[in-house]
């Protein structure tokens, strides 16, 4: 009975380890995942042809090996990055949920089968990340590294000594991540757990970015074993397992062997919270939710939306911040986008974190102007991909039956929803920090520009966005959605650089330039409305992607493969 | 007064409604019959403007229905075959979007739904979300959003599914009493038992045609069939039930 299914079980789970429509919905997953494939191995092979340089570093290995050094790190901590988000992303798919019991409960599965095939496709799904991530610069780096030392075992040692330490890596990532969750799991009631773990989920996935960009960059193998950066190394994984990656091949300073030993009981720690959580969530969370009650309801109404402009208006706000905060979808591609922009702000903050900026944080020419415009175009961004991903298709009908209004009045709604949803929180944000962090007047002059950037930006995405949010599905095909928006987003990157340069000249100025450029993007805000309105306006109708199910599918096969004029 | 004049749906060159005519006059319930793929929903989705017909002409007090999309559908209530629904959202969201999305008074609007909750039984999960609700709670919501804005056209596309006999003998009264206050009121269900209860004449459809359009009363008569079942497997079901249950328990012993 085993053998016929595990079989079954491990491929169902492999296949639904990271929830693809979170990625893709009804989208073209094969490509999808052979462009982030690509994109991971185009990565890896930029990296790993870098590694013929050292060829020609001239030194003793020890030299060329402090030459290496950051790019070995760079690839211990996007391991550890990928392994991490892939535990986030794959949350709910790996420890049993409702689905699993409606489904095999009721079969005559053991649930030390279930838990088996769990495990095989949690470590295949693990080995594949992290084969992707060093698919080339993990046959490169450790060769040539190898090659440069004596014997000709050298560089069948470093290979070896570069993946046990990328495998350990990435597996301290996921099992540190699946103990964390696993112990809330186990910890919470099943309702409290239910309700705080999409904020666990969004916690952890900014944590990992933070963790990445915002690690603090060390000069070589020397400054390892410095004893003034014991304190900040204690609370660095990627450098313990760099000093892992050192000890295998030989090359490690004996005062920085503390940090290889705690690679070894951070991976064991992490292994075995990950596995006791496992263990207790197959065998008793299992029976923890077939006992739940069916409705247990909710005594609360929760918080009270204000009224915003109309019934349709207010209607379609409330829908749309609703979809957000209660679909995990939707609410992971937000987190996505918002996590890239974080991403690039804490890139620029890093600098200034380990004071190599030019400028304090606070000053005119800090970090911050630059993160609030980018935060701002990145939400708005993330907001229309999400915006055009449907909750529940066939629910649609409700708007086409209560359809009383016009067309344009539809779509105004949606575009004031787009530029409520997107750019209000960041300019809040950005209102406490600015205000906080300047002087007054300056401030209160870069928010005007920042909400005149939001309402152009909203109707510059808005355009070409004919639909009531949530309500139309991108197609098989579609999912170049994520491709096209990252094209997208370099662009946006030069443009914001080059529009934060032209600002920060204008603060500094005696403040006519400040008012022209108020006055251009009051100009580039009335073209972009009215481009949208006019685009509106042709519009016949609202656009609904799907198509009614009809009651009779015609096959149509006495045509016999030819066509039949009409 | 609902009007259907030779209304036609073709899928490719499949008729899946062929020129069909009825009325459904106000003060009356109507039943639409049909056995499964007969054309019932295909109808109502019509109907409710959902897809458009190939062919033919659907009026209501005279006039096309297609006249005037917004007009009609501020007098229509549609309860669908399937409960889809926002599941994420509560019952009392679903409702209030409903209710804002028909552009109801605010005041009133929430008066409604506080009622219409309250008679249902679902005032105590208003706030709980609609994916835990059981088969028979979504339905109730489904009816609730349907009548709502106080429709003069009410379809009802099986609104027994799911129900317990308690709330199933509301509905059943609810349906009469609509339809004596006026209401038009197309009612397809497979409940043949609950229909010859509520309604006062039945139009049964078959392979996409009207097969019968009378008053229960007079289809008995000229049938000689004592019940509506016995009509309708006479009209409309062209197998024989007792030998293909016979063959299915035959086959799973096998």
């Amino acid at each position: 009975m085993f053998q016929r299914q595990f079989p079954v079980l491990y491929r169902e789970f492999l296949f639904r380890m990271v929830d693809l429509e979170i990625i893709a919905n009804r989208g073209d997953l094969t490509k999808l995942l052979g462009q982030f494939g690509a994109f991971l191995g185009a990565i890896s092979f930029m990296v790993g042809a870098s590694a013929v340089r050292l060829l020609y570093v001239e030194g003793t290995p020890s030299d060329i090996f402090a030459q290496a050094w950051p790019m070995v790190h760079f690839l211990i901590a996007t391991t550890m990055l990928m392994t991490g988000l892939f535990a986030v992303l794959s949350w709910d798919s790996a420890f049993p949920d409702a689905r699993d019991v409606m489904v095999l409960a009721p079969l005559p599965v053991h649930f030390r089968t279930i838990f088996l095939a769990k495990i095989a496709a949690l470590g295949t799904s693990l080995a594949l990340v992290v084969a992707a991530v060093s698919a080339f610069a993990g046959v490169t780096y450790p060769l040539i590294l190898g090659y440069i030392q004596d014997g000709w075992l050298a560089p069948w040692r470093m290979l070896a000594a570069y993946w046990v330490t990328m495998a350990a890596a990435g597996l301290f990532a996921l099992c540190g991540v699946l103990g964390l969750h696993g112990l809330l799991a186990q910890f919470l009631s099943r309702r409290l757990y239910l309700k705080v773990s999409a904020v666990l989920q969004l916690a952890l996935f900014c944590g990992l970015l933070s963790v990445y960009f915002l690690q603090p960059p060390l000069a070589g193998p020397t400054a390892m074993a410095d004893a003034g950066n014991h304190r900040l190394l204690e609370w660095l994984p990627s450098y313990w397992f760099l000093a892992l990656f050192l000890k295998l091949s030989g090359e490690l300073p004996s005062s920085a062997a503390w940090l290889a030993s705690r690679a070894g009981a951070g991976l064991g720690l992490a292994f075995a919270t990950a596995a006791t959580s496992m263990l207790l969530a197959y065998f008793r969370t299992l029976r923890r939710i077939v006992e739940e009650p069916d409705l247990v309801p909710n005594a609360t109404q929760g918080w009270q939306w204000p009224r915003w402009g109309g019934t349709l208006k207010h209607a379609m706000l409330l829908f749309s911040a609703r979809t957000i905060l209660r679909s995990r979808q939707h609410r992971v591609i937000l987190a996505l986008y918002l996590g890239i922009g974080l991403a690039i702000s804490l890139a620029g903050a890093r600098a200034m974190l380990y004071r190599r900026a030019a400028h304090p944080w606070n000053h005119l020419d800090g970090p911050l102007l630059m993160a609030s415009v980018i935060m701002l175009c990145f939400s708005v961004l993330g907001a229309r991909v999400v915006f055009a991903m449907p909750i529940a298709l066939r629910a649609n009908w409700i708007f086409r039956v209560t359809r009383v209004r016009g067309t344009l009045r539809y779509l105004d709604a949606a575009h004031s929803t787009i530029a409520t949803v997107a750019v209000i929180p960041v300019w809040c944000g950005s209102a406490v920090l600015f205000l906080a962090a300047w002087p007054w007047d300056y401030a209160l002059q870069h928010l005007l520009v920042l909400a005149m950037l939001g309402v152009i930006f909203a109707d510059v995405c808005a355009k070409g966005f004919e639909k009531i949010p949530f309500t139309c599905s991108y197609l098989p095909g579609k999912a170049n959605i994520h491709v096209s928006a990252a094209a997208f987003a370099i662009a946006l990157i030069a443009i914001t650089d080059i529009f934060v340069d032209v600002e920060r000249r204008t603060l500094r100025g005696d403040g006519s330039g400040y008012l022209k450029l108020l006055l251009f993007l009051a100009a580039l805000a009335i073209w972009a409305r009215r481009r949208r309105m006019k685009a509106a306006a042709e519009l016949p109708d609202l656009r609904f992607d799907e198509v009614p199910a009809k009651d009779i599918h015609a096959l149509e096969l006495y045509r016999d493969g030819r066509s039949v004029a009409s | 007064m609902l009007e259907l004049r030779g209304v036609t749906k073709l899928y490719t060159s499949i008729a899946a409604v062929d020129q069909v005519s009825f009325s459904a006059p106000p003060g009356e319930v109507t039943g639409y019959l049909g056995p499964n793929g007969s054309g019932k929903s295909t109808t109502m989705k019509m109907i409710t403007g959902l897809i458009e017909p190939t062919a033919g002409e659907i009026l209501f007090r005279g006039q096309p229905i297609s006249r005037d999309w917004m007009a009609y559908k501020r007098i229509l209530g549609y309860v669908p075959e399937e409960p889809h629904l926002y599941t994420h959202l509560t019952g009392a969201e679903y409702l209030d979007m409903v209710s804002q999305l028909r552009d109801l008074p605010v005041a009133l609007a929430a008066e409604r739904i506080e009622g219409l909750l309250r008679l249902f039984g679902l005032a105590g999960d208003r706030h709980s979300a609609i994916s835990s609700y059981s088969k028979g709670m979504r339905q109730k919501i489904l009816l609730a959003a349907a009548l709502l804005h106080n429709p003069e056209l009410i379809l009802l596309d099986e609104p027994f599914s799911g129900l317990d006999v308690g709330s199933a003998l509301v509905l059943r009264n609810l349906i009469q009493e609509l339809a004596a206050r006026g209401k038009v009121v197309l009612f397809s269900s497979h409940e043949l038992e609950t229909v010859e209860r509520v309604c006062s004449r039945v139009v049964i459809l078959h392979r996409g045609k009207v097969v019968a359009d009378d008053s229960i009363a007079r289809l008995r008569t000229l049938m000689s069939a004592p019940t509506l079942e016995g009509i309708f497997s006479q009209l409309a079901i062209e197998q024989d039930t007792t030998a293909v249950a016979r063959e299915i328990a035959d086959l799973i012993q096998a």
